[in-house]
């Protein structure tokens, strides 16, 4: 044996590895399987549509990356853009705040501790169908909360509010998960933490500054990651209460991916679109990773 | 391990075969084109849009249970699906040369890629084999005819109307109006009373933009001039329809449509539908097709005492002869290219278009869902059919066979340039784009189409 070359492992060693290693795969096989077919599959064949002007039946004929300048160059997708990126600090800011405070506020409290969870999550395991078409009806100006106040708004059916109104009800039906999330990440905070801010003279909200935010980064870290990939994704609220309407005043990129590919026939541009989205996750996933690596989230 | 635990070569083995059972299927199905039933068993498949328990047990009864009885050695199953999902189940199966037997296919402008795609099978043998030349009407079997081959039967016969609800509008003594005059006087009167004077949304379905689009452009444009349009005489830059785009628009700035765009974009179609009822609205501007649906809102069920009748939408302009109704198609049937039993798909095609005295029932039995394109004269209608029934029947047979007829945008125009109408539609009254505007974005999209051949085969003028 040379000096710094290896040392092998035992024969029986390195079989035994081999059988876990295969053991592993084997377990694996199943839904690596399944997501051959149902995610690399049609992921594969969206990166090759999108560079065609396939119109979602018949033959496709290949336009380079026609479909992607074209992109840059649409008003319409500057406008979903914009969309998306007042969705993204809504959605990231409203529930996060709102849930925060609830589970901060639950923290303190004893008594119906479980009750109040319950309470606050049941938007969220609600259908987003469901929630989408009850909320329709409670933004009526005809019949809904607003028409029982005295006003006629139409918030849905006006431009300037219409995008608003849905992530209102986004926002509701998200902030009571993350309030049951936050809640969860706040048990995992030492009480001798408190005990010893008390003892320090910190305030309520010095030690939630202090004490519970540091205690809880991990989770916030997470979630951030998460809103910023559910909001590019955003559809089913947006499609059911508007249709990215009126007027395409609650577009977003995915609306609008919709929108190409089943209405317009447009189904290539659809899928350059979605091709481009995946790129801004991407970016978003190896932002998070450099996160993780100098140490934020620990 | 040893006793009930599994063991690992055990496991291995049933993880195996669940990997074979996940994976088999589509292995299958990939090889063998079609999920349906193996060559000539006589088992057909339909996936149909018909809504409401009611609807659908009337057609697993009366439809698919009268043609087993005329046929047992075929039978249909059938699945529902809400319709606007239909169309997009039905588009990806297809492709995937899967899907039903018989195929609910879109209406005539997007049948032609369908065709094209040869995703429907021909039925010309068929038509030849059966005469149906002589059971279906000529107009509509000629826009379901590309290049000389007939690909699909038209589903139903559509039209637009204006439905009211008869008791407001005997107590307040107001009659049909006539010309545009006479619409404007008693809208403005109706809007004084507090009482909106047609309804519409788009909150249900984001295309009934073409519903007040298709009755604008015809009764205000003209037939004439529509058609003039479509076969690239004349372009929709023309002043007619500008104008036909701006009165639609001050109809909605007035407050007579739904109380306004904000409104029209926002109150769902069951309030409409509630409102007309109550007779908060006097009217609501709808297709045929809503009278299998508007008599929830009338009667003790609905807590009130009112009844409904409906009238064609007046000429808005002297180039419009009175009765005028556009027409065209929704939906349309036909026969699945990678069906291995197309013969029995057809056979059912034939049965349900050619027995006119069953067909003739069902548009009695059930108003405004099984009005197939199929020659009649009015005294062949059952007599138990609702007088309303009976009346939209033979007028939509009177104004084709008088040729005083239009042209409903979902049929006649070619697919973008429709999305566009509506679409497109939503910019104007919200006057983010003007009626101007509007129409140079549909001439351009429409001449680019029509260059392609997109646009389908038009109804001729009489």
């Amino acid at each position: 044996m040379t000096r710094g070359a290896p040392i092998s492992p035992p024969r029986r060693f390195r079989s035994a590895k081999a059988v876990r290693t295969i053991t592993g795969w084997a377990f694996l096989a199943p839904l690596l399987g399944l997501n051959l077919v149902v995610v690399f599959g049609p992921s594969v064949a969206t990166a090759y549509y999108s560079l065609t002007d396939w119109s979602g039946i018949g033959p496709a004929h290949w336009v380079g990356l026609a479909n992607y300048t074209r992109a840059l160059k649409d008003p319409a997708v500057h406008q979903a853009l914009v969309h998306n990126l007042i969705w993204f600090v809504l959605f990231l800011s409203v529930p996060m705040i709102v849930g925060m405070l609830a589970a901060h506020l639950i923290n303190r409290v004893h008594r119906f501790r479980t009750l109040y969870r319950a309470l606050f999550f049941i938007p969220y395991i609600t259908a987003s169908v469901v929630n989408a078409a009850v909320w329709k009806m409670l933004l009526s100006p005809d019949s809904g909360i607003g028409h029982l106040l005295g006003t006629d708004f139409a918030w849905l059916g006006d431009t300037r509010t219409s995008l608003y109104a849905v992530n209102v009800v986004v926002d509701w039906h998200w902030w009571g998960f993350l309030a049951v999330i936050f809640f969860a990440a706040m048990q995992g905070v030492e009480p001798q933490l408190y005990e010893a801010a008390t003892l320090d003279g910190a305030n309520t909200w010095r030690q939630f500054w202090h004490v519970t935010l540091p205690g809880i980064r991990p989770t916030m870290i997470f979630i951030v990651l998460m809103t910023i990939i559910w909001s590019l994704k955003a559809f089913d609220y947006i499609f059911i209460m508007t249709h990215g309407g009126p007027a395409d005043s609650s577009q977003v990129v995915s609306t609008l991916m919709y929108d190409q590919a089943f209405s317009q026939f447009s189904a290539g541009y659809a899928a350059a679109l979605g091709m481009s989205m995946t790129i801004v996750v991407a970016i978003v996933l190896v932002a998070y990773r450099l996160i993780q690596k100098r140490g934020w989230e620990e | 391990m040893n006793g009930t635990h599994l063991s690992r070569r055990r496991l291995l083995g049933l993880g195996g075969a669940l990997g074979a059972t996940i994976a088999l299927p589509n292995l299958l199905t990939a090889c063998g084109g079609s999920s349906s039933a193996s060559a000539g068993s006589g088992k057909l498949t339909f996936w149909s849009d018909i809504t409401g328990t009611p609807n659908q047990q009337y057609f697993t009864d009366k439809v698919i249970g009268a043609f087993h009885k005329a046929h047992p050695d075929i039978s249909v199953k059938t699945t529902f699906y809400k319709g606007s999902d239909l169309q997009q189940q039905i588009r990806t199966a297809l492709q995937a040369r899967t899907g039903p037997d018989i195929v609910r296919a879109p209406s005539v402008s997007q049948t032609i890629p369908f065709a094209n795609a040869h995703l429907l099978a021909d039925l010309t043998p068929y038509s030849k084999k059966w005469g149906w030349d002589k059971v279906v009407s000529q107009w509509a079997r000629e826009a379901f005819t590309i290049d000389g081959k007939l690909y699909a039967l038209p589903m139903r016969v559509d039209t637009m109307m204006v439905y009211t609800n008869k008791t407001l509008f005997d107590s307040k003594g107001w009659t049909t109006p006539q010309n545009r005059s006479d619409l404007e006087s008693w809208a403005a009167e109706a809007a004084g009373h507090g009482i909106t004077p047609f309804g519409s949304s788009s909150v249900d379905w984001a295309a009934a933009g073409e519903w007040l689009m298709t009755l604008f452009w015809n009764n205000f444009s003209g037939p004439d001039a529509v058609y003039q349009a479509l076969t690239g005489q004349i372009q929709f830059t023309d002043p007619t329809f500008v104008d036909a785009v701006t009165l639609l628009k001050s109809y909605f700035d007035k407050g007579w449509i739904a109380g306004g765009p904000s409104k029209y974009f926002s109150v769902p179609s069951a309030e409409i539908g509630a409102s007309l009822g109550k007779g908060t609205t006097a009217t609501i501007i709808q297709g045929e097709w809503y009278m299998s649906n508007i008599g929830q809102f009338f009667g003790s069920a609905a807590g009130n005492d009112s009844d409904w009748d409906w009238f064609v939408m007046p000429p808005l302009s002297s180039d419009v002869k009175a009765g005028s109704m556009p027409v065209g198609f929704g939906g349309s049937y036909a026969v699945n290219s990678a069906s291995k039993q197309q013969d029995d798909a057809a056979q059912f095609l034939n049965w349900f278009y050619s027995d006119k005295s069953a067909a003739l029932q069902r548009m009695a039995d059930v108003p405004a869902t099984y009005d197939i394109a199929i020659d009649f004269t009015p005294s062949e209608i059952p007599s138990n059919a609702d007088p309303r029934t009976t009346r939209l029947l033979t007028s939509v047979n009177q104004a084709i066979s008088s040729g005083n007829y239009g042209y409903v945008t979902w049929t006649w125009w070619p697919p973008k340039t429709d999305t566009m109408v509506f679409q497109n539609l939503e910019q104007v009254l919200t006057g983010k784009t003007t009626p101007a505007e509007y129409c140079q974005q549909i001439a351009d999209s429409f001449t680019a189409e029509f260059k392609a051949g997109a646009a389908p085969k038009l109804m001729k003028r009489a």
